[in-house]
C-alpha cells in the first residue's frame, strides 16, 4: 500500500513537471522557435513512458486484500 | 444487486413505495460507486500524463512542419511619403494583418507586424519618445530591433523585411 501511495505521490509530481513543460512548449511554440519544442516533448514522453513502466510493475504485484474489519 | 434490491425485486410492483420502482428496473451498485483505489487514481494519473505528454509532442510536430509561406513583394508606400521620424500603417501579408512602417531618426526603413506579443493588442509607434507603445498594458518595443524593453512582452515584435527599389518601398517577407 506504501509502494502505490509513493508511485501516487511521485506521478502527481512529474504530471506537474509534464504541464509545465507543455507551457513552456506552446511559450515556444508561439514564438517561433521550433528548436526547443521537440526537446520538451521528448521529456515529457520519457516521464509518461516511465508512469507507464510503474504501472507494469504495480501490475506484477499482487494486490493485498485485508478481510473486513469486525 | 444487494440485498434490498433483491428484496424489492421479489415484491410486486403494488407492494413497492413509489421512489423505490426505479432502483429495481435500473440496478446499480451505489456503494461501489463512491469507492476510488490508489492504484486506479494511479491509473488516471499515468493517463492524464499520457495526454499532457499528447499535447507537448503535437506541439513538437507542428513546430517541425512548419514553413514560411512565401509571398509575394507588396507596394507598401513611397519612400518620400514617409518623414523622418513617423510611421505608416498598412496591412500585410494578408488583409487582416496590420503592419507598421517606421522611419527612424536617420533615415533607416523598418516594419513590425502590429500585433503586441503580450496578448495582441495594437502597438503603435511614439516618435517623440522613440519607441513603439502597446497601450494596454503599457508593453515598451525598442522600435530599431522589435525587441521589449519594458512591461509584460517578453517576445519581440515581428520583424517584416523591407526591400527599397528607388522610391518604393516593399514588403518582401517576414523574419522566422
Amino acid at each position: 500500500m506504501s509502494v502505490v501511495l509513493a508511485a501516487l505521490a511521485i506521478g502527481v509530481l512529474l504530471m506537474g513537471i509534464q504541464l509545465w513543460l507543455l507551457t513552456v512548449a506552446l511559450d515556444l511554440f508561439l514564438a517561433g522557435e521550433s528548436s526547443g519544442v521537440w526537446q520538451l516533448a521528448l521529456t515529457s514522453g520519457a516521464i509518461f513512458l516511465g508512469g507507464l513502466g510503474i504501472l507494469w510493475l504495480l501490475g506484477r504485484r499482487p494486490r493485498i486484500r485485508r478481510p473486513p474489519a469486525r | 444487486m444487494n440485498e434490498g434490491e433483491q428484496g424489492l425485486a421479489s415484491a410486486s410492483l403494488s407492494e413497492r413505495r413509489p421512489g423505490e420502482r426505479w432502483r429495481v428496473e435500473f440496478p446499480y451498485h451505489w456503494d461501489a460507486d463512491d469507492l476510488v483505489s490508489r492504484r486506479e487514481l494511479l491509473h488516471f494519473v499515468v493517463y492524464t500524463s499520457g495526454a499532457l505528454f499528447s499535447g507537448t509532442a503535437l506541439l513538437g510536430l507542428l513546430a517541425l512542419l512548419r514553413r514560411p509561406r512565401p509571398t509575394a513583394p507588396q507596394l507598401i508606400a513611397r519612400a518620400s511619403e514617409v518623414p523622418e521620424g513617423q510611421a505608416f500603417y498598412f496591412r500585410y501579408p494578408e488583409p487582416d494583418d496590420q503592419a507598421m512602417l517606421l522611419r527612424l531618426p536617420g533615415g533607416a526603413f523598418v516594419a513590425y507586424n502590429q500585433k503586441c506579443t503580450h496578448l495582441s493588442c495594437s502597438v503603435y509607434y511614439q516618435p517623440e519618445r522613440e519607441r513603439v507603445f502597446c497601450p494596454c498594458h503599457e508593453g515598451v518595443f525598442n522600435p530599431l530591433t522589435g525587441d521589449p524593453v519594458a512591461g509584460p512582452p517578453q517576445r519581440r515584435l515581428q520583424q517584416i523585411l523591407v526591400q527599397q527599389q528607388g522610391d518604393l518601398l516593399y514588403a518582401v517577407g517576414q523574419v522566422p
